[in-house]
């Protein structure tokens, strides 16, 4: 990690809290730049690939987080961080929410931002590495390619973001189990659960949005209180 | 207690209450009384001129009668002094028609006396009758008695038209009363609506436009709706930017605090500053869900109460892995509600129980329906909480025992309790006997309107 400065770009309307954020980011080994407003930021990302994370405030006067958010899923895959105002109405929020990364609840340590910034980083670098075994899974006629890292339903690609499709594949993998969201946290988003964390839930239902998009129902179970499971196709 | 039920029984059948009687009984036996009076004002005045005239008729045609007796008889020579009375009582029908009276001629002499020795002077009185040799005679009288009232104001009102006038009053007196009970009653519902669901709606203009002090009352009270819903939702507002704006400080508070923290690692001061920014968060946060409960809901919506349950249990298994929740739903519990307020409910409630839990005692947690309420019970094996306290853990900032723990500010009880109400149910504590503390949250499935 230390080769090579992974590039952050900061959203928030608060500009003192910017420069300090930007300040400790650094000090911690990150480049930041910092932007004030959410059209700055739509237009900054879509010209532009150089940035690793972005870490996005939804509360922000003029165009929102999830405005910004919405702008730039449409044509990037740029892995964002959501800052989201605590006790907000986060299940409201995160319904209306367009495929971010992870979620974070504002205030917060900074030391927790940085770290949950590094888990992103670090599961889409491990994404992209060659290295990675190809995989060819087939379940209730979805196709995973792990190579690409997409996921196909009737030579369709689904548009799964980089959490959605590891958190499909640790479901198809581990088909008939029943995982808890504690590991799947952990190998999805490389971080631990923390206590009020619905960021798993939310990866989980925009999957089953998307399947359901594609004609393909009811195949991932809530198991309650535990977690998630992907059914046993049945034998036809 | 019986004459409460009947009371009730009453009120709900005609739907109406007290003031409602208390005025229509008031109205009609004033309407009574007033015609009442009216009826023995005109008999009496009638029946009595009525009768002194005929008095006086009688009595001036008997004492003619007499007189032209005593002149024929005088005419024919002979005075006898018994004979008149003799003949004029052979000429009446019955003897009580003789009336009491003394005729005297102009020389002074009594022609006639029949029971008049009694009749004190004031209330005697007397006429003059000419007999034919035109000479003038005094007659002396009792003055007439008062007729017998009451025999002639029933002998008057015939027992029909009795009660039609007793049927009209009583309607006049319904409608009056009912005419100033039913606007009372809707300004009642009026404000009630308000301080159930904080709607701020304009009376119907038919009531302001009344122009009585029932239309300045409706006027008045929803001048004081308006007033007081614009003072909450200024203190609500305030309230939300007010903490709003602590945690933007809070923010960079902590930011600074992490920057000094990559210098200094090991500073205690560092982690001070840390553990109290968390603390602030965790208030302002607490303080922000109390004055969101105080917020109008416009919606209700459909609480899947098992869901609720499991969503904060697994949260709680997060936040104090060493206490197990056993979670024991009652199928299909379901109340219409507030979903996020009943969140809050249960985060406070549940998550006291993991607090004070011992380590691997288990925190029991049941859904069950009872009536047209579904109960949510949550029991904890942890010290439990002395009777005389139960009432004090409700209020704001109060915390058992006087502790000071360090996390938690008094404040979750007082929010579930609000947004238990708000649901209007209850939250019931008991101490089981065998330890612990029991929570019962009684939600009813349906809000009232």
């Amino acid at each position: 990690m230390e080769n090579e400065k992974y590039k952050i770009l900061l959203v928030d309307d608060d500009e003192e809290l910017c420069a300090l954020l930007s300040e400790f980011l650094q000090t911690d080994g990150f480049v930041v730049e910092t932007l004030s407003s959410g059209d700055a930021a739509v237009s900054r990302l879509l010209e532009s690939d150089e940035f690793d994370t972005v870490v996005l405030d939804i509360m922000m006067p003029g165009m929102s987080g999830l405005d910004v958010l919405r702008n730039v899923r449409a044509k990037k895959q740029t892995p964002i961080l959501m800052l989201t105002g605590r006790g907000d109405d986060i299940d409201r929020i995160l319904g209306l929410e367009m495929g971010a990364d992870d979620y974070l609840a504002k205030p917060c340590n900074p030391r927790e931002l940085a770290a949950r910034i590094r888990a992103i980083i670090r599961r889409t670098q491990n994404a992209n590495a060659p290295t990675q075994a190809m995989v060819h899974a087939e379940l209730h006629g979805i196709v995973l390619d792990s190579g690409s890292r997409s996921a196909l339903v009737n030579n369709t690609t689904l548009p799964l973001t980089g959490a959605e499709f590891n958190a499909l594949s640790l479901l198809m993998a581990r088909v008939g189990q029943t995982i808890s969201k504690q590991e799947m946290t952990e190998e999805v988003l490389n971080r631990p659960l923390e206590a009020y964390d619905r960021a798993m839930d939310v990866h989980v239902s925009r999957i089953r949005q998307k399947l359901a998009a594609a004609g393909i129902n009811d195949v991932i179970k809530s198991v309650r209180g535990v977690g998630y499971q992907m059914l046993t196709p049945s034998p036809r | 207690m019986k004459r409460s039920e009947l009371w009730q029984t009453l009120k709900h059948t005609f739907g109406f209450k007290r003031l409602f009687w208390r005025i229509f009984l008031t109205f009609w036996l004033a309407s009574l009384l007033v015609m009442a009076a009216t009826g023995y004002v005109l008999v009496s005045k009638y029946s009595s001129d009525e009768y002194n005239q005929r008095y006086f008729n009688d009595v001036l045609s008997q004492a003619e009668r007499i007189v032209w007796r005593y002149e024929q008889d005088l005419s024919n020579g002979n005075v006898p002094k018994g004979k008149i009375k003799e003949w004029i009582g052979r000429n009446v029908k019955k003897r009580s028609d003789l009336i009491p009276m003394q005729i005297v001629d102009n020389t002074g002499r009594t022609i006639y006396h029949f029971r008049m020795n009694k009749v004190k002077p004031r209330d005697r009185t007397e006429r003059l009758v000419y007999g034919l040799s035109a000479l003038p005679y005094r007659v002396e009288i009792r003055l007439p008695e008062a007729p017998r009232i009451f025999k002639q104001v029933l002998y008057r009102f015939q027992s029909l038209q009795f009660v039609f006038i007793f049927i009209a009053s009583a309607l006049v007196s319904a409608l009056l009363s009912w005419g100033i009970v039913r606007p009372i009653n809707y300004l009642g519902a009026f404000s009630r609506r308000y301080a159930n669901q904080q709607q701020v709606a304009a009376p119907p203009k038919a009531m302001l436009a009344r122009g009585d002090e029932l239309g300045d009352l409706a006027a008045d009270i929803s001048f004081m709706i308006n007033k007081t819903h614009q003072a909450a939702s200024n203190q609500q507002q305030l309230l939300h930017d007010v903490s709003h704006e602590l945690r933007a400080p809070l923010a960079r508070l902590q930011a600074s605090a992490a920057i000094i923290e990559q210098h200094n690692p090991e500073s205690r001061h560092v982690k001070q500053i840390h553990s109290d920014c968390e603390r602030m968060s965790a208030l302002i946060q607490q303080i922000l869900n109390y004055s969101k409960l105080e917020k109008v809901n416009p919606v209700v919506e459909m609480c899947n109460v098992n869901r609720l349950c499991e969503r904060v249990a697994d949260d709680m298994a997060v936040h104090y892995p060493s206490i197990p929740i056993e979670f024991n739903g009652y199928p299909n519990a379901e109340i219409s509600g507030y979903p996020e307020a009943l969140h809050q409910a249960l985060e406070n409630i549940i998550g006291n129980a993991c607090k004070y839990s011992p380590r691997g005692e288990p925190v029991e947690l049941s859904t069950q329906k009872q009536g047209n309420t579904v109960i949510i019970s949550v029991r904890d094996h942890g010290p439990g909480v002395k009777e005389d306290e139960m009432e004090k853990l409700l209020q704001p900032f109060y915390r058992a025992g006087n502790q000071m723990h360090t996390s938690g500010f008094g404040l979750g009880l007082s929010i579930a309790k609000k947004a238990i109400e708000k649901h209007g149910g209850t939250l019931r504590m008991h101490s089981p006997t065998d330890g612990g503390l029991l929570v019962e949250m009684v939600l009813p499935i349906h809000q009232q309107k």
